[in-house]
């Protein structure tokens, strides 16, 4: 009730419109994203709408139905509702996909927001929108992620075209393979030259493995591993807090590390801690993709590109050492000795210096 | 029908109520919805701030009692009727500004059946300025408990325009020939244009002028929900910040098939 009161005065404190009556319950709230898509979410009241498309649709008011049919009923006249709506960048029209998302408010009332997606035109500067259903004026706001300052605010009335927004410079969309190629990229430099976390967990698997089946054996679960969280947490399925997952990953490493110290083969319940850590260390990668942001007209596409890249930077960590020590030293007897034991307990102090310092605030 | 039913640019809108059932059983709470648009088909109105509203109550055989709510919200407010008989819901808001193009006002005066207008604006000070109005919502809603009670359903609330059924709307059924009259600030209103509009066949309008003694009589011939509206339009008084004054009343009640 607060925060009805509160939206209600904030309301009041626009500009009213000039013209007009009554202010209804619409809403709408368009966003341009950065990446040239945009979001129009209008708020609606479903048994309204569903009235004022039933008589669009057949001329006569249609017969009462239970609340919980509207949503199958306004989908069902989702194309009629389309043509009430009018998104028009510059002299361009744009039609949007439609989405009814169901909403439950305060005292179980029903609402409903229609979701209307689409792409932002190439090189577009001007935004214009009309919606014809309402009776009453209806607030606009305007969030332009491309452009500075705050959003905009506007009254429009039911039938009439909104003012002109101007939009900001947003650089043109990428293809898919372009989209393909930087997260590939941004994955694979993640792990060199920037993971250097990850490098010497991946390096700590590598020392402990002398035969090729024990290497891949490891970094499979590892692999399998951290594609699932990463997967999973990008899409909100599941999340720990950063100040879990970084200390943890640090003491991964710790234990990976002081393993190789104590143990000379690979045992499968390696394997599983292998397996668990990778689970983190997906996670991890989820926040770093979350940071660089996903466009959401190629989501999967980026996904799949980020961690095949991540993938390649774990592979090419392991070419190299074999390259530089392994080739030529690993069946030699001061191998362990000279090269395994001295870099594992690097690696594993390493670890516990950055756990220290992650878990410090 | 299609046409007339499409979504206008209508110059103004109706308001009237729409409660959750006009046929409440004793003593329960019936939500109370605004709503503006038109062909009985409109938006939900959230319940404005107390100060710019008049009265929105409820008259019943217990007495008068307020219809609660909190600002901004929707349905904009609720009220417990009594264990029977009718209950009459009233709400009446303080003037509010709005201006209409010129190209509007023909449009306007047509459909509200307000042509007197026309000549009353040329003749005042103001016929070359843009319009400018005050507009008042009066709205009132007849609901009934139990069987129909004989008294109630004419009572003046006192709104400065106000329609009163003559007839129990609850005791009558489809293709009643049903009395109403028209009070401005008390007084008849002769000449006005009163417009009844079935919920169920929007396009199936009836509607009359009001004679001398402020009376039309509308032929209901469909069953159901009906709002019955009339819109006067005065010369604001001098000094306020629009020249004209408009006043919407609306009845809303359910009648017996």
């Amino acid at each position: 009730m607060k925060r009805a009161s509160l939206l209600l005065l904030v309301l009041l404190s626009l500009a009213l419109p000039v013209r007009g009556h009554e202010l209804g319950t619409t809403k709408v709230n368009a966003t341009f994203h950065r990446d040239a898509t945009y979001r129009i979410d209008i708020l609606v009241d479903p048994e309204t709408l569903r009235n004022r498309l039933g008589i669009l649709a057949t001329g006569a008011r249609p017969l009462p139905a239970p609340a919980a049919d509207y949503q199958k009923l306004i989908e069902a006249q989702a194309a009629l509702f389309l043509q009430q709506v009018h998104v028009r960048f510059d002299d361009a029209s744009s039609v949007p996909r439609f989405q009814y998302v169901p909403l439950q408010t305060r005292a179980g009332a029903v609402t409903a927001t229609i979701r209307l997606e689409g792409s932002i035109p190439a090189g577009a500067r001007t935004f214009q929108f009309r919606y014809a259903l309402p009776y009453a004026p209806y607030l606009l706001t305007v969030v332009d992620e491309a452009a500075p300052g705050p959003p905009e605010r506007h009254w429009v009335e039911g039938e009439e075209m909104s003012k002109q927004f101007t939009l900001g410079k947003r650089s043109p969309p990428l293809t898919r393979s372009q989209t393909a190629l930087l997260y590939l990229r941004l994955g694979f430099t993640h792990i060199i030259p920037k993971g250097l976390d990850h490098i010497l967990f991946v390096l700590g698997i590598f020392l402990l493995s002398t035969s090729w089946k024990s290497l891949l054996s490891q970094v499979t679960a590892f692999t399998i591993a951290h594609s699932v969280t990463l997967a999973l947490t990008i899409y909100g399925i599941v999340s720990l807090p950063s100040i879990v997952v970084e200390p943890a990953i640090a003491l991964s490493i710790a234990y990976v590390g002081f393993e190789n110290v104590v143990t000379r083969t690979v045992k499968p319940w390696r394997i599983a801690l292998v397996f668990a850590f990778g689970l983190l260390h997906g996670m991890g990668f989820a926040g770093v993709l979350g940071e660089l942001g996903i466009p959401r007209s190629e989501f999967v596409t980026a996904l799949i590109a980020f961690n095949a890249g991540v993938e390649l930077g774990q592979l090419a960590v392991i070419a190299l050492a074999f390259a530089l020590v392994a080739s030529w030293s690993r069946q030699k007897r001061w191998y362990r000795q000279r090269v395994v034991i001295p870099v594992s307990i690097l690696i594993g102090i390493t670890g516990l210096y950055w756990m220290i310092e992650r878990s410090a605030w | 029908m299609f046409l007339l039913l499409l979504p206008s640019a209508a110059a103004a809108h109706d308001f009237w109520i729409e409660p959750s059932t006009f046929r409440p059983p004793a003593k329960t709470s019936v939500a109370v919805r605004l709503r503006v648009g038109e062909h009985y088909l409109g938006d939900p109105v959230p319940r404005k701030p107390a100060a710019q509203l008049i009265r929105f109550d409820a008259h019943a055989a217990g007495g008068t009692i307020q219809v609660t709510g909190a600002e901004g919200s929707e349905p904009a407010g609720s009220v417990a009727v009594p264990k029977g008989g009718l209950t009459l819901i009233s709400y009446e808001s303080k003037p509010a500004y709005v201006e209409l193009n010129e190209d509007k006002l023909e449009q306007y005066y047509r459909e509200e059946g307000l042509e007197f207008v026309r000549d009353m604006r040329k003749r005042s000070p103001f016929a070359r300025e843009p319009w400018r109005e005050l507009f008042s919502r009066c709205a009132k809603s007849l609901l009934m408990t139990g069987s129909a009670s004989a008294s109630g359903f004419d009572h003046r609330v006192g709104m400065r325009l106000e329609l009163i059924p003559v007839k129990n709307p609850y005791a009558n059924r489809a293709g009643v020939k049903l009395p109403v009259r028209l009070l401005y600030l008390g007084k008849p209103l002769a000449g006005a244009l009163v417009v009844g509009i079935p919920k169920s066949h929007p396009d199936r309008k009836v509607s009359a002028r009001s004679d001398a003694a402020g009376r039309v009589t509308l032929k209901l011939d469909q069953g159901g929900e009906w709002l019955i509206k009339a819109v006067h339009i005065a010369p604001a008084p001098a000094g306020a910040r629009g020249q004209w004054e408009s006043f919407w009343a609306s009845l809303t009640f359910d009648l017996r098939p």
